[in-house]
């Protein structure tokens, strides 16, 4: 891959080891984009970004940001721990689709229950590229992986539908193959005051190709489409179920909306405390 | 019977396969997906059940279920899936429930590396989660060891109702050797207390909540006794104590190169023996106070920052000098590693 001036800036001590061809380049490449807008803003030292486990986690090794390398399935726990006791930092957390749906999938479902200020990016490849090949909770049925000699025998998760569910307050999806359009939802996924979601189809080419299947059915949302309207987002989230069969994939904003953030409610302003006056009862 | 060429991984599959193994649960990590490769494909023909769960505490909650039926079930995982599922072991413990671990481990702490590593010994031995409890603990060093303990731990699982792991390392499991597919004919124990509907007999209860005065001591002292019976399973390997000054001890695959150091150190005619226990929980003890009280040093060898080497020194109570030779996990020793230190150990004057 050819490195342009602009890319270098953005560069980081790490040797890439994605495998050639893997999506996780087009994801690197869009946060790039938004993050070289930080750079110039010179407001880079105040983003933090949150790995799992699985070859998605690698992202933070890529850029030069604050980062967390953490464990699998605790992405969110640990982003609520660094923007609680630092609310002024963006707080930026990647998931691989085992690692959010599966692993960590209560952490998720309070996440939009809570409604944290902070940017949740699944690298959604519906595969376990690092264990080399088993079925994830969004592999398709009949998904023949390694543990599935004879096809997986579950229906996927549809991640959009769980989070409108389950009341977030951003809920989009996006497609690698669509670069400017993924920067795009990242830019504003980072802009929405509240818990942003963002699943993110990411072909992982080793072991679960998908890159024409998304090349063909994916689809931008009309621009007619009321992001305010839950019923007309939900209608649109069920279009598709992460089935292989389908007509259209609708990428873009399915829903968002405004909701009071978890932090305001619980971080009480500094003030100074008159122990003295805390101890009044006991008459020291 | 011919030998095949498998890996370790494979060998603990094959080995449950022939036990009877009915039901598999567990979650991918490396280095042992393996395992749960083998028995996704063969588990169902044979008219058992492989499920990969969302979780290893989903894995291991399931094992949980299946054992209180009374059926042969399993899982496994490596080093840090292990951590997940202590909850659900220290329940299974208490539950008096007979199911199979497998702990192809990996270094450590934290996400640590997927390299061979022994960091886990504490961890399989002492209990991993909260109570006192213990596994019945077997450590191969060899494919075959390998095959043949998996099956023998669905035995001994049953035979004292009691959870049984397997602790192994990357390094085995990850490695190909020949194994000669032994037929196993597994035992059969009475299962007076499994689950399976109560139909025409009183209901069964499995609970570990003991509330009333006096009822968890009781409950605690039974199964401590039944540790203290399981002790009647000890199995160590010994080679070359005959005329020892010195015995090197080691478990699992590190036990090979020691071995081999051991070797070393006799053909350059220095009095060097070697003990390798099988079973972690419960320790050898009794053998190696036997040594001791002949007045043998020790030097134990371990892929760890020195675990094994309390258990040695707590089994001999002081009535000799126990030197540890820790490698922290990344680097395998080379015999010539262990000889030196071999070499030392005997020149040095008695501490």
């Amino acid at each position: 891959m050819p490195i342009t001036k602009e890319k270098d800036l953005l560069a980081t001590y790490a040797e890439n080891t994605w495998c050639p061809g893997c999506g996780n380049f087009g994801l690197l490449a869009a946060v790039k984009k938004v993050l070289k807008e930080f750079r110039e803003k010179n407001e880079l030292h105040r983003l933090v970004m949150v790995s799992g486990i699985g070859c998605h986690a690698k992202i933070v090794d890529y850029v030069p940001v604050n980062s967390f390398y953490s464990i699998h399935g605790r992405v969110l726990p640990v982003a609520w721990g660094i923007k609680l006791a630092h609310p002024e930092l963006t707080v930026i957390g990647h998931a691989g689709d085992g690692d959010a749906y599966g692993e960590g999938l209560a952490h998720l479902i309070f996440a939009a229950k809570r409604n944290t200020d902070l940017t949740f990016i699944v690298h959604n490849n519906s595969v376990y590229g690092l264990t080399t090949g088993q079925f994830t909770p969004t592999s398709p049925k009949g998904f023949k992986g390694r543990s599935t000699p004879k096809g997986s025998p579950e229906t996927p998760i549809n991640p959009i539908e769980l989070l409108l569910a389950s009341g977030a307050t951003f809920v989009a999806r996006g497609y690698v193959g669509k670069l400017e359009h993924l920067a795009n939802l990242i830019r504003e996924a980072i802009r929405h005051r509240g818990f942003a979601f963002i699943d993110v189809l990411q072909p992982c080419y080793t072991f679960f190709n998908t890159y024409e299947f998304y090349n063909q059915h994916v689809k931008e949302i009309s621009p007619e489409h009321d992001s305010r309207d839950f019923s007309a987002a939900m209608e649109l989230a069920l279009k598709w179920s992460y089935s292989f069969e389908a007509e259209e994939i609708p990428i873009g904003i399915f829903y968002q909306t405004e909701k009071p953030v978890y932090e305001d409610a619980v971080i009480v302003p500094e003030k100074k405390v008159d122990l003295g006056e805390h101890f009044r009862h006991y008459h020291l | 019977m011919k030998p095949i060429l498998v890996k370790g991984s494979e060998a603990i599959a094959l080995g449950a396969l022939a036990a009877g193994c009915r039901c598999y649960f567990g979650y991918p990590i490396t280095p042992q997906n393996e395992i749960p490769e083998l028995l996704a494909r063969e588990l169902p023909k044979r008219g058992g059940v492989f499920l990969q769960a969302e979780s290893e505490l989903a894995a291991a909650n399931m094992l949980l279920g299946a054992a209180s039926t009374g059926v042969r079930a399993m899982t496994s995982s490596s080093s840090p899936g292990i951590s997940l599922m202590a909850e659900a072991f220290s329940y299974m413990a208490a539950l008096e429930l007979p199911a199979v671990v497998v702990n192809v481990a990996r270094g450590g702490p934290g996400l640590g590396g997927i390299e061979a590593s022994q960091g886990d010994y504490f961890q399989a031995t002492k209990g991993a989660g909260h109570g006192d409890y213990h596994f019945l603990v077997l450590s191969p060093a060899s494919i075959q060891e390998a095959y043949e303990l998996t099956a023998r731990a669905f035995d001994l699982a049953e035979k004292y109702r009691q959870p049984v792991m397997i602790l192994t390392d990357a390094l085995l499991g990850q490695m190909k050797e020949p194994l000669i597919l032994r037929k196993i004919k597994p035992r059969k124990y009475p299962k007076d207390w499994a689950l399976t509907g109560a139909k025409g007999r009183p209901g069964r209860v499995l609970r570990s909540l003991f509330l009333g005065p006096g009822e968890l001591r009781s409950r605690n002292e039974l199964l401590q006794k039944k540790y203290r019976a399981m002790r009647r399973e000890v199995r160590v390997e010994s080679y070359l104590l005959e005329g020892a000054e010195l015995v090197v001890s080691a478990f699992g695959s590190l036990a090979r190169i020691v071995k081999e150091a051991v070797n070393l150190a006799r053909e350059k005619g220095y009095p060097v023996g070697f003990l390798r226990p099988i079973t972690l929980f419960p320790f050898p003890e009794r053998e190696f106070r036997k040594l001791a009280e002949a007045g043998v040093r020790f030097l134990v060898v371990e892929l760890n920052c020195g675990q094994m080497v309390e258990d040695v020194r707590l089994s001999i109570c002081g009535s000799t000098e126990v030197r540890s030779l820790p490698f922290p996990p990344s680097d395998l020793p080379a015999p010539e590693d262990i000889y030196r230190e071999i070499k030392r150990c005997l020149r040095s004057p008695r501490r």
